[in-house]
């Protein structure tokens, strides 16, 4: 049975798209070339080294959270614990490794244990998901809140610093002119991409995101594979926590401030339906690219800082209304 | 850390999002507390001089887990054991109706409850001066105070509310850094909450310090919502957007500060661009001050010891009729506390623990900080 599906899942080839579905795909792309033009046009610093460099390493943490709740998107739900996961790890990576609070010193040990928690928390959002159906965004609103707890009971009142030499350089050294967080970063897109495409279930996520009741009707274990999304999105959130300290060098609860906002609006910006089923790993590194670029031009262009974030959602919302205008009567559901 | 009411605010936003359905229902509970407690005013006991055995000492805080707090709580306990009587410390870990029925509880002890308080929220104050009002205690209240509220509307046992005056913080700290920058070169600033009363003030006081350095310029102000991570990503953009050209960093709060000193790390600048922090004294900052290997040159303190103290020791003479309230102009009523710029040469006297004897002459006369009424 597996194989009959793979193939459904997998059967709408790109070249068999329609052009409304080809406008839709290239529509946030053209917004971020048209974004990128205008900044440089306005703003003779825009399209220099540094400045790539600066968006560059602000991306990196938010492409990786991205890619991570970009699944649970696809699946039509939707992570709101990602705050509180960072909150978590960024306590418990800095906490065992290297630091001014205890003895601890497991150095990348140390990041691997907050990653993990991350999962365990992403687990326990799929569980709960899952067997208790509870929606999505109730669960992890829950879960996200309950990090947040747990982190500032780590934190004790005063951030604890990461005094380990090799994990600071990891958020502020570069090989060879990039900054190392990005390169986790990249990698962290290519395992997402990976799986997305060539595993199980990377397909059966779409198949479920794009009709759950079909995916069910054909044998798929859909709760199996939705508990895989949360999974996979709460290791991206845990590692997000620990890269973060590693860049600030404290392990800190407001490690993750603004994240939330940010991560779903650049997998949804990209191209992903809240709807599920459509979009992908690929769609959202342009959703990333277009939060980041807007967020460091308004900066650059010096757009009022009181007014940064009001110009900010008018451009994203713009930017969605546009993609979205050719498809608007065949869109499913709006929920 | 976690000094003033800039970080209240990130607390109460961290809060916020910890319990957003627990939140709405407290909310309500505290609305219908206060409605409540404002009802009862007819039950107003008079504030006659009390016997100090009738008195019971109470510090009411946010927490003992941090350190901001925990200095408050010790400053509290040395002007108790300074009059040879306990002090009960009530911490209510920023839940604001908590902190109104601990204080309620005591107050229904039947002893005559003199309370240092540093109410949660702006809307707090009111609900427990009128408690305290109407249980014929005495308060001293600090922070946080709704701005058309004063202590004379209230009552005598609103003894007084103290304030910090962020003005003089940006002021000073901006100073400070122009002085390390050797006042010429462009800087950048990096404010609060754009609309929280602290962060204009003290984005006021670097304007008043910058009109009065010719040589130095402002390049650009964005706000980091009080936070290290977003002021860490604002300082980054910032650096290539005035690339070569920042000699200085100005941050409204501490942890902003630290956030840029890690943006300036990245692109190999740390130690080299000179930074402030325009208030907290956060534990961490001053040891980068004491260090001196960061740029770190100067945050302020509002002296957590003495708002311990002498809040506590400003209600006790009331309670014990030494200081007489209804005398008392309205300028000690409702005044600004004095701030201290803390910088490499006095940062030893801010890490260590002040004695008895330091605190001493403060517990004789409380006022003595004031430094004038409250705007």
């Amino acid at each position: 049975m597996t194989t009959t599906v793979t193939a459904s899942a997998s059967g709408a080839a790109p070249a068999a798209l329609p052009l409304g579905r080809r406008v839709l795909d290239a529509g946030p792309v053209l917004a971020l070339v048209l974004l990128v033009v205008a900044f440089s046009l306005a703003s003779g610093r825009f399209l220099t080294v540094p400045n790539a460099g600066s968006i560059a390493n602000q991306a990196a943490i938010l492409l990786v959270l991205a890619t991570g709740a970009t699944f649970v998107i696809l699946l039509g739900g939707v992570d709101l614990s990602v705050e509180g996961v960072m909150a978590t790890s960024s306590l418990v990576t800095v906490l065992l490794a290297a630091n001014d609070r205890n003895g601890s010193h497991l150095g990348y040990l140390a990041v691997l244990v907050g990653t993990a928690v991350g999962a365990l928390i992403g687990l326990v959002n799929g569980l709960l998901h899952t067997r208790m159906r509870i929606p999505s965004f109730m669960v992890t609103l829950g879960t996200g809140a309950i990090g947040i707890g747990i982190a500032t009971v780590l934190f004790g009142g005063q951030p604890p610093r990461l005094l380990d030499p090799g994990l600071r350089a990891w958020g502020t050294e570069r090989i060879a002119g990039m900054p190392r967080l990005v390169i986790i970063a990249v990698a962290v897109l290519l395992i997402g991409y990976l799986i997305q495409k060539f595993t199980r279930i990377g397909r059966y996520i779409l198949v479920i995101g794009g009709d759950e009741q079909i995916a069910r009707l054909a044998g798929v274990s859909v709760a199996r594979y939705k508990l895989y999304a949360f999974v996979l999105a709460g290791t991206a959130s845990g590692l997000a926590g620990a890269m973060a300290s590693t860049q600030l060098g404290v392990g800190d609860v407001q490690v993750g401030s603004g994240q939330l906002f940010a991560t779903i609006t650049a997998v949804v910006v990209g191209g992903t339906a809240l709807t599920g089923g459509r979009g992908g790993v690929p769609q959202t590194v342009v959703g990333v690219l277009l939060i980041s670029v807007l967020a460091n031009g308004l900066i650059l262009v010096g757009v009022n800082p009181s007014i940064q974030r009001s110009v900010q959602g008018v451009v994203i919302i713009a930017a969605i209304a546009a993609t979205a205008w050719t498809q608007r009567h065949r869109l499913r559901v709006i929920k | 850390m976690m000094s003033t009411p800039t970080s209240r605010s990130r607390f109460r936003r961290r809060w916020a999002r910890r319990s957003r359905v627990g939140l709405a229902c407290v909310g309500l509970l505290g609305l219908l507390a206060a409605g409540c407690s404002s009802a009862s005013q007819d039950s107003a006991a008079q504030n006659k001089p009390a016997n100090p055995k009738d008195l019971v000492l109470v510090q009411a805080i946010r927490s003992l887990s941090n350190p901001y707090h925990a200095e408050w709580a010790k400053g509290g306990e040395m002007f108790a054991a300074s009059v040879g009587m306990p002090v009960q410390t009530l911490t209510d870990e920023g839940d604001s109706q908590q902190q109104l029925n601990q204080i309620k509880q005591v107050l229904a002890g039947g002893k005559t409850v003199v309370l240092n308080a540093d109410p949660n929220t702006t809307s707090d104050t009111q609900a427990i001066v009128r408690a305290v009002q109407d249980a014929g205690g005495f308060v001293v209240t600090q922070w946080n105070k709704p701005d058309g509220l004063t202590p004379a509307q209230v009552g005598n046992s609103w003894v007084a509310h103290i304030g910090f005056d962020g003005n003089t913080g940006g002021y000073q700290t901006a100073k400070a850094l122009f002085a390390a920058m050797n006042n010429s070169g462009g800087i950048i600033a990096l404010q609060g909450i754009l609309d929280d009363v602290p962060a204009k003030e003290r984005f006021a006081g670097l304007q008043k310090a910058i009109s009065e350095t010719p040589g130095v310029q402002l390049l650009d102000q964005q706000t980091a919502n009080w936070t290290r991570n977003e002021a860490f990503q604002v300082t980054q953009t910032l650096l290539a957007k005035h690339a070569g050209q920042v000699k200085g960093v100005w941050a409204a709060n501490d942890d902003m500060a630290l956030g840029a000193i890690e943006a300036l790390r990245a692109v190999g600048l740390v130690g080299k661009v000179p930074i402030v922090g325009a208030s907290d004294a956060v534990p961490e900052a001053l040891q980068d001050i004491q260090a001196g290997n960061v740029g770190y040159v100067a945050t302020v303190s509002t002296d957590a010891y003495w708002q311990g103290g002498a809040g506590l020791a400003l209600a006790y003479q009331a309670a014990t009729g030494k200081y007489n309230v209804a005398a008392a102009p309205a300028t000690d009523r409702s005044f600004y506390g004095k701030e201290f710029l803390v910088t490499k040469q006095n940062v030893a006297d801010f890490t260590k623990t002040p004695t008895a004897a330091d605190l001493a002459p403060d517990f004789a006369n409380p006022l003595a900080r004031n430094v004038g009424p409250l705007q």
